[in-house]
């Protein structure tokens, strides 16, 4: 290559630059199909659905599996997928999935009863990522496949909410993830950035830690909902909200998410974008130490509980939330609306003060929250209002969310309060009354460790119970139960929201999906 | 000069070793579960030691360094719990990105700086000075986020001139790798396009990042140039009559280079681990980023990895200012030859 071409060829570099800054014009095309674009803050590390989930994790490993049946609408309802009929027996310990004959992995393949079995054991006997729901209740002994499309669950004791834990469990080509077994390592290595599933979109760009793009499958075994479907999607990572915010106004992205509540309030008022704006299932409260300090004293946390300005959370969210009316999320099947439900009332606050061991107040208790999360100090400072007209000092410990969970999970060093949002991953009761359970304790949720004896036997029997109409009033005196005893103060449901363009159309709410996490399936875009 | 070279670099893995050791002592002193955060929120008690056995966080400290030391010795720099992937290919991956942004912004602030100090020197307290003193001084105060931050929602959103941020546009493929540098890359592979889109993403970093470190080349030189000037054979050489141009790029500018070779130097080692911000801002996927998102996930093998890295980069770095002293000043030779 001559001195004159490179100087040509970086002229010309000079001056494309200038051009190639010209502002994206909203979605991308390739071809005739219209590509989506969205900005997330968050990497998709893997996407072995055997290993991890996390929201953006399972927006890629739903959009490039199926499972047996999938939560759609809300309130969120569990339709059939890749089974087109189950059937359960009456003690809810065999659980029986004819599978559609249509269906087929990416490559071609069928996906069989074999398929389902191998990709429920590799997850149970690989030990991670979503093997908890299930693997107190499934061995893989269990799991019996009677015909090509036919499979039988054999639980080793009754557990109702099985079927509500289903749609997280994909189903991988078998013939796929065992030609790329590295040492005996299940596929891992491979599935981490490559994929052997029937979902909707497969993989057609993984660039680590920038974008991964999908392209959606033409002949997808379950067709499109909409003619105008999206013909793949750009998931690109803008981790500072600031950018994102940017990106969506220059029409890089077509949807963004974990905007701050001001910013959503702006780009809402933008012409070409709307702001869909839903009560999710993620509550936010503060988890009270119930073992360990002064806030093991049950009438110091009522009167806690009664002493803070709970409006004060909504206006932090600028309107975007709903408080709280049970220690169960609105859309968790079975919740109530428990009668007395603490909110600000100083009367009964001083009156629960002066039973506790602290009747003059006089004690210091330690607010921990997560380092640089702006509601979470504003809320902190609430806090610290509220409790000085109890004569108790607050102290505002922020810290990295690696050093909470490490404070948390041991009853010695948990903090007096520690605000936490928490998803349940099923929109079974169970999924919410278990965080109360002795077993949660160690875990970020279970940081209260709690401990009452009849709740824990309410749960452990509600779960084994086959017909709802037997579980539904237990779950009812659970929730009121947890109420009395105070192990938290029971906040809000932040509205969950999204900045988006107006051509994106289909978009389906529901909200046992994780924060931030959007279906891709029933997405179009309607422009020319 | 061999030698010396020889015994600094001998000298360099001692120094490594002690790095590591200290990154190691510390990061596993530090509060946090990695096994748990890794296997997440909900796992199981027997989850989280499933995690713990198949990294050897079970293991006793001492059998971990062991194992860790072993693994380096034979290029292995273990695994990230967080994105399941050998650290060493995230190196690859994320470092020749960071690389790029600083050995970009170091160019521009040396090709910018030192010819702004010398202006300033030679026109001292005139308008020139007077603006590389304000450029110097807004250069130091003002934060890289936010200056970062201001050209994203000037040039880019409301100008809609560059790109908001980003390696590359969406659709533009990045060319087969040869170096792993893009620039590279697409140079070698006649990739002008690419070129071309790679350019105008990295001009706001570039920017962002090389203007604390052009104010401080800027500084720096003025003043030691100011001070050569007013040497005796400087005033010498302009007593015979050499033009005044010769004098400053011949005779006053190399001995005013060593503390602007020096700053140079440690600028450039720091930059290369200290652009988090700029990256996070410009979602430019290097290793300071990695580095960030490892440490809040209490993730060690990448933290280390990191940390020898820019340990490495930071000690070579200071070992070419070191040899760049003796060209530019004879005198420095034989003391750093001994």
């Amino acid at each position: 290559m001559g001195i004159t071409r490179w100087g040509g060829g970086v002229l010309v570099t000079v001056l494309a630059a200038l051009v190639a800054a010209a502002p994206a014009a909203g979605f991308e095309r390739v071809g005739d199909r219209k590509i989506l674009v969205f900005a997330g803050r968050q990497e998709v590390p893997t996407i072995d659905p055997s290993v991890k989930y996390d929201w953006s994790i399972r927006m890629a490993q739903q959009s490039l599996y199926d499972a047996l049946v999938k939560y759609v609408g809300n309130p969120p309802e569990i339709v059939s997928w890749l089974a087109e009929r189950w059937e359960s027996s009456p003690d809810a310990r065999t659980w029986t999935f004819h599978l559609v004959k249509t269906a087929k992995f990416h490559n071609g393949d069928p996906v069989t009863a074999e398929a389902v079995r191998f990709s429920f054991a590799r997850t149970l006997r690989l030990n991670q990522g979503p093997a908890w729901m299930l693997s107190d209740f499934l061995k893989e002994d269990g799991i019996a496949v009677l015909d090509a499309h036919t499979i039988r669950f054999q639980l080793t004791k009754p557990y109702a909410p099985f079927l509500s834990f289903l749609p997280w469990w994909y189903v991988m080509n078998p013939k796929q993830v065992l030609a790329h077994e590295e040492g005996g390592d299940a596929g891992r290595k491979w599935l981490t950035t490559n994929e052997a599933g029937s979902g909707p979109f497969r993989i057609k760009r993984w660039q680590q830690g920038v974008l991964y793009e999908l392209e959606a499958v033409d002949d997808y075994w379950k067709g499109w909902p909409s003619r105008d479907h999206i013909g793949g999607v750009v998931y690109k990572i803008v981790r500072e909200s600031g950018a994102q915010r940017a990106a969506l106004l220059r029409g890089e992205a077509d949807i963004v998410e974990g905007l701050s509540p001001d910013d959503y309030d702006q780009v809402g008022k933008m012409p070409g974008i709307v702001v869909p704006t839903f009560p999710g299932m993620t509550t936010f409260g503060l988890k009270m130490n119930t073992q360990r300090g002064v806030t093991k004293d049950p009438n110091l946390r009522k009167a806690i509980a009664y002493a803070f300005d709970y409006d004060a959370l909504i206006k932090i969210y600028n309107g975007n939330a709903v408080l709280q009316t049970s220690p169960f999320p609105n859309a968790t099947r079975g919740h109530i609306d428990v009668p007395g439900f603490p909110r600000q009332d100083l009367a009964k606050a001083r009156a629960f003060l002066a039973r506790s061991a602290y009747p003059q107040g006089g004690v210091e208790i330690e607010y921990v929250y997560v380092q640089g999360l702006e509601e979470e100090r504003k809320i902190g400072l609430v806090l610290i209002d509220n409790l000085q007209k109890l004569g108790i000092k607050v102290k505002m410990v922020p810290l990295i969310w690696p050093n909470m969970v490490a404070r948390g999970a041991k009853l010695e060093t948990a903090p007096d309060l520690m605000a936490v949002f928490t998803t349940p991953v099923s929109t079974d009761p169970d999924a919410v009354a278990y965080q109360y359970h002795k077993s949660s304790w160690g875990k970020y949720y279970g940081s209260s460790h709690y401990a009452n004896d009849g709740v824990w036997a309410l749960i452990d029997k509600a779960r084994t119970l086959g017909r709802w109409e037997d579980r539904a009033p237990l779950y009812a005196e659970i929730q009121k139960r947890i109420t009395a005893d105070a192990p938290e103060l029971f906040g809000m449901l932040a509205n969950r929201r999204w900045g988006m363009r107006d051509y994106v159309k289909g978009f389906a709410f529901s909200p046992v999906r994780f924060t931030g996490e959007v279906d891709l399936y029933p997405l179009a875009i309607v422009a020319k | 000069m061999l030698v010396y070279v020889v015994k600094r670099l001998a000298l360099l893995g001692v120094m490594l070793f002690g790095l590591l050791c200290i990154t190691f002592a510390i990061s596993h002193v530090v509060p946090g579960d990695p096994a748990r955060l890794a296997a997440g929120p909900d796992a199981s008690a027997s989850m989280v030691e499933t995690i713990r056995v198949q990294y050897g966080l079970d293991q006793p400290l001492w059998v971990q360094f062991g194992r860790y030391v072993r693994g380096i010795l034979r290029g292995d720099l273990g695994r990230s719990l967080r994105t399941r992937e050998d650290v060493l290919a995230d190196l690859v991956r994320y470092f020749p990105n960071t690389f790029e942004l600083v050995t970009g912004a170091m160019l521009v602030a040396v090709a910018l700086g030192v010819p702004a100090g010398i202006l300033a020197a030679v026109y001292r307290n005139t308008w020139v000075d007077h603006l590389t003193r304000f450029v110097s001084v807004s250069g130091v105060a003002i934060p890289a986020f936010w200056l970062g931050l201001m050209l994203q929602l000037l040039v880019a959103l409301d100008l809609g001139l560059l790109p908001l941020g980003g390696r590359l546009g969406l659709m533009t493929a990045p060319p087969e790798p040869i170096t792993h540098l893009l620039f590279v890359d697409a140079l070698l592979r006649g990739a002008w396009a690419t070129l071309a889109d790679a350019a105008a993403h990295a001009l706001l970093p570039v920017v962002t990042l090389c203007f604390p470190a052009l104010a401080s080349i800027m500084r720096v030189n003025r003043a030691e140039m100011i001070e050569t000037l007013q040497q005796d054979y400087i005033v010498n050489a302009r007593a015979q009559g050499i033009p005044d141009f010769r004098i400053v790029a011949r005779y006053a500018l190399k001995n005013a280079m060593v503390p602007t070779l020096t700053m140079i130097g440690l600028r450039y080692g720091w930059m290369l681990g200290g652009t988090v911000l700029v990256e996070t801002v410009f979602d430019w996927p290097g290793i300071g980023l990695y580095a960030v998102n490892s440490a809040v996930s209490s993730d060690f093998q990448p933290i280390m990895g990191v940390t020898l890295l820019i340990g490495l980069n930071f000690m070579l770095a200071n070992l070419a200012v070191d040899l760049a002293y003796g060209w530019l000043d004879p005198r420095i030779r034989p003391a750093t030859s001994a």
